[in-house]
């Protein structure tokens, strides 16, 4: 299963499920990225990293290895 | 406790996420009329102010520090939700107005849910209606009210529309006869689970309060919200619920500004016309403080005479105070423009860019505008560190603060430059300096990565390194808050260093103005003005100073300098500045203030060591002077706002040491290599 660290510019997919290992993982979600929640890579900092995605009429940004426990369909 | 203080007054506590308009309300309720303050023993910063008069409440009004939910991530945030329930001055608050952002809805009723199932009393100011609205939907407020069962209130903090009923909200609800409320701590084995069910039933109320706003009479979409299923937990749904989308100017702007490359190109040039506006605005309104306090000087010199209390009030009192006071237009600007990039909306983004490179030296993105505040001035620096929540990452930008080079050492390295550069090639100064700031940023990134390596030496903490930022719709920025946060944020510099400054100044003149208070010196043919610099000269050669400079002197002669530069060096612990008026005192330059530097730089020339009779300053101790003030923590005022900050003695004195050694070891390779080298 790809992770939200994988998608393309523009690519809009809906969250599985996160990593509940990860330290990051309750703060992501209490930032809105909840399972069956639609996201959007939106931009991509230099380095690809960090990336920002749209979310719940927002956008956050988030490191890719923070991004990587976002698990997408 | 101190809980048992009795509170006659109700308390009010605003909470609410980052960028939910709750400092806009707070502000239009407190008529910008507050106090800001820390918590007892930590670095978590709140306001605290009561309502206007007019709309004549009397409670106290406590703005809290943005979260996102009732769990913790950082300490400092551990102390914010804790100082929500009881806070240690002021106790549980008898009612919390929760701001949420109407086009954010269901990020921001997760707070406000947990707040109210935490039993807290609750009023919800919903904010940025008019956003929404253009986002083509509208909140039903009854259906709001009725699926989370307290008072909603729409305001605008911006225009004060809908002021008047959440006034009359507050009015009512805490004139109702209810005990206090008893909130009960938010905590749960389950958290994720309980997370993700919490914003399942958001979810459900959102679609059930938010309305599209019918365009041309087609409600059709209605229906098909209404119909949508129930999602289950964990799995993923075939269809996704519809949000709304982020604002579509916003996204054409981070189009350009957040681009891959033009991204940081952008950020570079915003970064480079905040820094030279810094220097350009304030320089001549630093140049009329320094004025003024000069004329107020000459003038208290003149109004008691040459007496020593005379003295006193001219080069302790006034001259002291004027350097604290000279940076108060750096500060201004730079608050002022972080103000404004802030309030559009840029200064996240200008984090997330920046983000990548300082992590691979153990910083973070938000560690970039404390080290941008750092060449204007390190205190309000160190004080903007705050923002950054993870502790670990916190105190290594504040350990490195101090290596950015601030606008204090500017004179020093004006004065080192004009020595050393001909006086037909201006142009190589501006060079020089140039190269000076590049040296200073390339040491502390150096410093900053070493720092990094022997991390658990030099800050303890241990936690887990993050970066999940919300990047807010671009807007304009409302200049009348950002003047006045300009302004408190210069309070608060005034106030945290002025006493500090003022203090060791009156310190360095006692120590530079006694014991021989009245020294006899040969008066024939000289002017009055030239007899009393003479006197002030020959004083501070036999003073208290003298000796301490004497006493270091085996400390000064391995780096080609002797007890004069000593002197100085120590005079410059007020403020570097003070290097050079300290040495035009020891090397007796007599003359008036315009020509200052030429005579400065002429006795500079002739200076020589007093036991060997070799020239003092060359080419190498000079460029070894400039190394010298490149890494040196030479700033009393630093150190104690440093040891504030990280509460303890811990990284001040490591910073003192670390820092003051490799200056000193730098200082004895750059003057010893260069000899070496053939450059005297």
């Amino acid at each position: 299963m790809r992770s939200a660290s994988e998608l393309k510019f523009g690519e809009k997919v809906i969250i599985y499920s996160l990593d509940g290992n990860h330290p990051s993982c309750r703060r992501i979600l209490e930032f809105g990225f909840t399972p069956g929640q639609e996201i959007e890579l939106v931009s991509k900092s230099a380095f690809n990293d960090p990336l920002a995605f749209a979310v719940r009429g927002t956008l956050i940004a988030i490191r890719k290895n923070e991004a990587e426990c976002i698990k997408v369909a | 406790m101190s809980l048992s203080i009795v509170q006659s007054i109700p308390l009010i506590t605003l909470a609410g996420p980052p960028n939910s308009g709750k400092t806009t309300l707070f502000n239009f309720l407190s008529g910008q009329n507050y106090k800001t303050v820390n918590y007892p023993g930590a670095t978590v910063e709140y306001s605290i102010s009561c309502f206007q008069t007019k709309f004549g409440l009397t409670a106290n009004l406590l703005d809290s520090p943005g979260i996102v939910s009732l769990t913790p991530s950082s300490p400092d945030e551990k102390i914010s939700i804790e100082s929500l329930y009881a806070h240690p001055h002021l106790g549980t608050p008898d009612l919390i107005i929760a701001t949420v952002d109407a086009s954010q809805l269901s990020r921001h009723l997760l707070l406000a849910r947990q707040l109210i199932e935490s039993k807290f009393n609750v009023i919800i100011a919903i904010t940025m209606a008019d956003l929404l609205k253009k986002r083509g939907h509208e909140l039903l407020v009854d259906e709001l009210k009725k699926a989370l069962g307290c008072e909603i209130v729409v305001v605008d903090g911006r225009t004060g529309s809908g002021i008047d009923i959440l006034i009359a909200a507050i009015e009512k609800n805490i004139k109702t006869d209810h005990l206090k409320p008893e909130p009960l701590p938010y905590c749960c084995n389950l958290e994720i689970d309980r997370l993700i069910h919490s914003y399942n039933e958001i979810e459900i109320i959102e679609r059930r309060v938010l309305r599209e706003i019918p365009s041309n009479g087609d409600g059709a979409a209605n229906l098909i919200k209404a119909n949508k299923q129930l999602k289950i937990l964990n799995q993923p749904e075939t269809k996704s619920i519809k949000s709304h989308l982020p604002d579509k100017t916003t996204l054409n702007i981070d189009r350009y500004l957040l681009h891959r490359y033009w991204g940081l190109f952008f950020f570079f040039m915003i970064m480079a016309a905040t820094f030279t506006s810094i220097f350009w605005l304030a320089a001549p309104f630093m140049n009329w403080i320094d004025a003024l306090f000069g004329y107020l000087a000459d003038l208290s010199l003149a109004a008691f005479g040459f007496s020593w209390f005379g003295d006193l009030i001219a080069n302790g009192i006034i001259s002291g105070a004027g350097s604290v006071l000279v940076f108060v237009p750096q500060i201004l600007i730079l608050f002022l423009i972080l103000g404004l990039l802030e309030d559009t909306g840029y200064l996240a983004r200008g984090a997330m860019l920046i983000d990548n490179p300082l992590s691979k030296i153990g910083l973070n993105g938000k560690s970039f505008v404390p080290m941008l505040s750092g060449f204007a001035c390190a205190i309000p620096a160190i004080l903007a560190a705050r923002t950054i929540p993870n502790r670990r990452e916190r105190l290594l930008t504040i350990f490195i603060i101090p290596l950015m080079s601030c606008s204090a050492r500017l004179p020093v390295y004006a004065l080192l430059i004009a020595f050393l550069i001909p006086a037909d090639k201006p142009w190589l100064g501006g060079v020089s300096l140039a190269a000076i700031y590049i040296f200073s940023i390339v040491s502390s990134i150096t410093i900053a990565g070493i720092a990094n390596k022997l991390k658990n030496r030099i800050v303890k903490e241990e936690d887990n390194s993050s970066f999940i930022l919300e990047l807010p719709a671009y807007r304009k920025p409302q200049l009348k808050v950002v003047l006045i946060n300009t302004y408190h944020s210069a309070k608060i510099y005034l106030k945290k260093a002025g006493p500090i400054i003022l203090g060791f100044s009156i310190i360095l003149w006692l120590l530079t103005y006694f014991p021989n208070v009245d020294p006899k010196i040969d008066t024939n043919n000289l002017s009055e003005t030239e007899i009393i610099q003479l006197k002030n000269a020959e004083r501070l050669s036999n003073s208290y100073a003298a000796d301490l400079g004497k006493f270091i002197q085996p400390v000064m002669t391995p780096i080609g300098m002797d007890w004069r530069v000593g002197v100085s060096l120590i005079a410059a612990f007020a403020a570097r500045e003070v290097f050079v008026s300290s040495l035009a005192l020891i090397f007796k330059v007599t003359s008036d203030n315009e020509t200052l530097q030429n005579s400065l730089l002429e006795a500079m020339h002739g200076a020589e060591i007093e036991s060997t009779g070799k020239k003092l300053f060359t080419t190498s101790t000079i460029i070894g002077l400039i190394i010298f003030f490149v890494f040196a923590l030479q700033c009393i005022s630093t150190i104690a706002v440093s040891k504030k900050e990280t509460g303890g003695w811990r990284i001040p004195i490591l910073q003192l040491i670390a820092f003051t050694g490799t200056a000193y070891v730098l200082t004895f390779i750059t003057v010893h290599g260069l000899r070496f080298l053939g450059v005297q």
